[in-house]
């Protein structure tokens, strides 16, 4: 411990003005405060500050992730750890390329965007796609609106929507048969092991040849999908853990829910099986606890967070049931996302309204 | 509007009830600026000899409220800048309790401009603020209505019962002096909503006067609905925008009575002092003026790398030089501990020794406790994350985020309408924020701007008046 203080003093000056890697002091802030808390003192009233900062905050999403990407290595072997490294590497070079230009702090909300991402991608996914996709969705869906907290949309997102448009085949098809046995594929490696052309996900066969897997399957995970969304377990669990720490919105989940399970009734003509079978499959509660909860790309007011869940829910269950697409969680978030700031609009507008006889 | 948010930060340290009176001390400096007011009209000359309760300067801006010498002696305006010296110090009579003072004024409403005027030169109507400026009421208009409050919440500044002690009668006299001053207007006493001896003592003896027309507003004891325009708007007294509204603190009522009971000027004060580093936190009567550095000799748990907050730790101010004296309004000394251990993998910790108003640490699963926090920042500051607990804990029912993402593209007028004038400034919003954004900060520079620059929201009084009915139709429907 004392060790790697008496390292990183005696690195510091070589990161302050006029050192040689002085460009780099964000990086290197970055790791110091990583290690050991900061002294910084408040400069004004309040004089003493609450113990939650953004590290923890976004360290808690994390926490809440661990399930899924339990599953996830359990399903479909350790190929999941190369994905998460170069997501990780990927996207966090682009931070850190940001952070040096800006000058200014490397922020953790990629902690977050890092885990996320591969575990929306095809477990198969070769790895070069992982970094192309996780390079653009945090340079075009975080960095250029200015960084975490400025961006529109859900930068995980947006990084699977241009995949998916680039490179459908893949994306479509780079699935890998889920390990069964008590051990799983917890001791294997694999590679894409599944014919694209003759085997699909849950949802697609649906879609296209009107075939359900069973409910058991679906709620446990041992399923063709993508590496972090098809345990309904693992996810509920995490999702329980989210709502716990109070880090996700209990509004927007509850009504992207009720209004996803309201919509598919009404489309499905009210076979209960088959809403229940549109609740487990797919990205909806992969979508629903992680990305539509991102607070920074959703609504800031009360109501909002309602309406937002409402349309993300609505919009999942049209996509999946009404259109071509087999699979429209990653769409309905996105389009949520562009929708935020005029909902906000509304209900700040009804806020006034409300404290208009305040004095 | 019913109260909401709010949040009570569990300061180790807390003040003891016990009230130490402080021997005087051999030199006093007394500050001519404190928080509302500047004493910059001089009444004394240098090495002037003055006589206790003299006035030594006045706020021409505060009605000319007077600072009344603590006691007798010479006047030194040169040693120190921005404070008066006193030295050659002559105490004044060592205040006795006259033990044929009756526990009851006489009911007297017909000289209250005379009483005013005693009130005003004994320096005790710097007590009585205006609930929706905070500054110093102006004495000679009328209120709408007063309200009297003995709960003091933020960590640390004296505690309500401290400052009565067992003196009830004290406080009896000082609301029926206020009472005479009033014509109908009706007297709030603000007591806490828990059964605490004082409270009922209280209630056992005002429920006696059907001329003191009091009522009781048991309250909630969560910071910050111990502010004056909170309790307010809380008690319905802010209806059509204009009203002006006076505010008592305990203290307030106990310098009624000393000056129009006793005819003592007010220089002294009780206060608190408290805090993690403080080795026996509890209260002390002081007089004004009194050195700091003699306050706090020996009394803290270290010497160097601790920070003095005059007043509590949510709305305080640092004390920059320890050489102040206790200013005119101090209602307390909180002392923090400077930060000095870099805790390694700090934000990994589980937490359970840290108290947050988040549910993100597993002190949530425990009872509540008391911490010792110290100064530090506990993070890094960052962007805004929109995680809306500055929402919830707003005690006004704003939304501190949105402000300030208007506030960061300079949209002053934006800020306008989402009412930031509301803001009380209690500091909860910068307490909890995860990214350590000073917004308390921001909203209050916000709304000093937003007054010079905007002047009232347009239409919004005309509006309120019209739509006044329509709302109450729709409530009384709901």
């Amino acid at each position: 411990m004392k060790f790697l203080a008496n390292l990183l003093d005696k690195a510091r000056p070589k990161f302050e003005a006029g050192g040689p890697f002085a460009s780099f002091k964000p990086l290197f802030d970055a790791i110091d405060a990583f290690m050991f808390n900061p002294l910084t003192q408040s400069k004004m009233a309040p004089h003493a500050r609450d113990p939650l900062d953004v590290k923890r905050y976004m360290s808690m999403v994390i926490i809440a992730l661990l399930p899924a990407t339990f599953a996830s290595f359990y399903f479909f072997g350790w190929r999941m750890l190369p994905m998460i490294l170069v997501s990780y590497a990927a996207g966090g070079a682009v931070e850190v390329a940001f952070a040096v230009i800006r000058k200014e702090e490397i922020n953790e909300g990629f902690l977050v965007t890092g885990l996320l991402f591969p575990l929306i991608l095809p477990p198969g996914l070769p790895l070069w796609m992982v970094a192309v996709g996780v390079i653009f969705g945090v340079l075009v869906g975080k960095e250029i609106f200015g960084g975490t907290g400025r961006n529109l949309f859900n930068p995980a997102l947006v990084g699977r929507c241009f995949l998916l448009l680039s490179y459908g085949g893949p994306m479509g098809g780079a699935w890998i048969e889920p390990g069964g046995g008590f051990f799983g594929r917890l001791g294997q490696y694999a590679e894409t092991t599944v014919d694209a052309v003759s085997q699909a996900t849950p949802l697609y066969k649906a879609a296209v040849d009107t075939q359900y897997e069973p409910l058991s399957n679906l709620f446990f995970g041992n399923i063709l999908g993508c590496s972090g969304e098809t345990s309904a377990l693992a996810l509920i669990a995490g999702g329980v853990l989210l709502l716990l720490f109070g880090v996700a919105s209990w509004r927007v989940i509850l009504s992207t829910f009720i209004s996803f399970g309201i919509m598919t009734a009404l489309l499905v003509e009210g076979n209960m099986h088959m809403v229940l079978f549109h609740y487990l499959a797919g990205g909806l509660l992969l979508g629903t606890f992680f990305m539509a909860t991102d607070p920074v790309s959703g609504p800031i007011t009360t109501g909002g967070k309602f309406v937002y869940g409402a349309l993300i829910g609505i919009a999942t269950a049209l996509i999946r049931l009404k259109t071509p697409l087999s699979e429209g969680m990653m769409f309905a978030i996105l389009a949520g996302n562009m929708f935020a700031p005029i909902i906000d609009e509304v209900f700040i507008a009804l806020h006034v309204r409300r404290l208009r006889n305040e004095k | 509007m019913k109260p909401r948010g709010g949040y009570n930060v569990n300061l180790a340290g807390g003040p003891s009830l016990t009230v130490e009176k402080l021997a005087p001390p051999e030199k006093l400096c007394i500050p001519l600026h404190s928080r509302h007011l500047k004493f910059t009209e001089l009444r004394v000359a240098d090495g002037d000899s003055v006589s206790s309760g003299q006035a030594l300067a006045v706020d021409p801006k505060a009605f000319s409220i007077p600072l009344p010498a603590p006691c007798g002696g010479t006047v030194g305006l040169t040693q120190l800048d921005g404070h008066i010296v006193m030295e050659d110090l002559t105490g004044p009579a060592e205040a006795t309790h006259d033990p044929e003072v009756p526990a009851h004024v006489p009911y007297d409403p017909g000289n209250a401009a005379e009483k005013r005027r005693k009130l005003m030169e004994l320096g005790a109507w710097q007590f009585v603020s205006n609930a929706r400026t905070l500054r110093v009421a102006d004495p000679q208009t009328a209120p709408s209505a007063v309200i009297v409050s003995t709960v003091h919440l933020e960590p640390f500044v004296a505690r309500g019962s401290a400052i009565f002690g067992d003196n009830i009668n004290a406080l009896i006299r000082g609301l029926e002096h206020l009472q005479s001053l009033l014509e109908y207007q009706e007297i709030h006493l603000v007591l806490p909503d828990i059964k605490v001896d004082l409270a009922r003592n209280i209630q056992k003896i005002i429920r006696g006067h059907a001329w003191l027309k009091l009522s009781e507003a048991p309250m909630q004891m969560r910071y910050p609905f111990d502010n004056p325009t909170l309790l307010a708007r809380h008690l319905g007294l802010f209806t059509e925008g204009d009203e002006t509204v006076w505010f008592l603190p305990a203290a307030g009522v106990i310098a009624f009575d000393s000056a129009l009971t006793y005819s003592r000027p007010c220089t002294k004060r009780i206060i608190s002092l408290a805090g993690p580093a403080v080795k026996e936190p509890q209260h002390l009567e002081v007089t004004i003026g009194h050195p700091i550095d003699n306050i706090l000799a020996g009394r803290l748990t270290r010497d160097e790398n601790v920070r003095v907050v005059n007043g509590g730790i949510l709305t305080g101010v640092e004390i920059a030089d320890k050489q102040m004296g206790i200013d005119a309004e101090c209602s307390g000394l909180t002392v923090l501990e400077e930060p000095t251990v870099r805790e390694m993998f700090g934000w990994l910790r589980p937490g359970g020794d840290r108290r947050s108003y988040s549910k993100c640490f597993t002190s949530t699963l425990q009872k509540t406790f008391e911490e010792r926090l110290s100064t530090s920042l506990r993070g890094e500051q960052r962007p805004c994350v929109a995680c809306g607990q500055c929402v919830t804990v707003c005690p006004v029912g704003i939304m501190p985020n949105a402000i300030y993402k208007y506030l960061f593209s300079d949209e002053l007028e934006q800020a306008q309408r989402l009412r930031t004038d509301l803001c009380v400034e209690c500091g909860l919003c910068s307490y909890v924020c995860p990214s350590k954004i000073d917004l308390s900060d921001e909203l209050a520079r916000a709304k000093v701007r937003i007054a010079e620059e905007l002047g009232p929201a347009p239409g919004q009084q005309t509006e309120q008046k019209e739509q006044t009915p329509t709302e109450n139709q729709e409530e009384g429907e709901a």
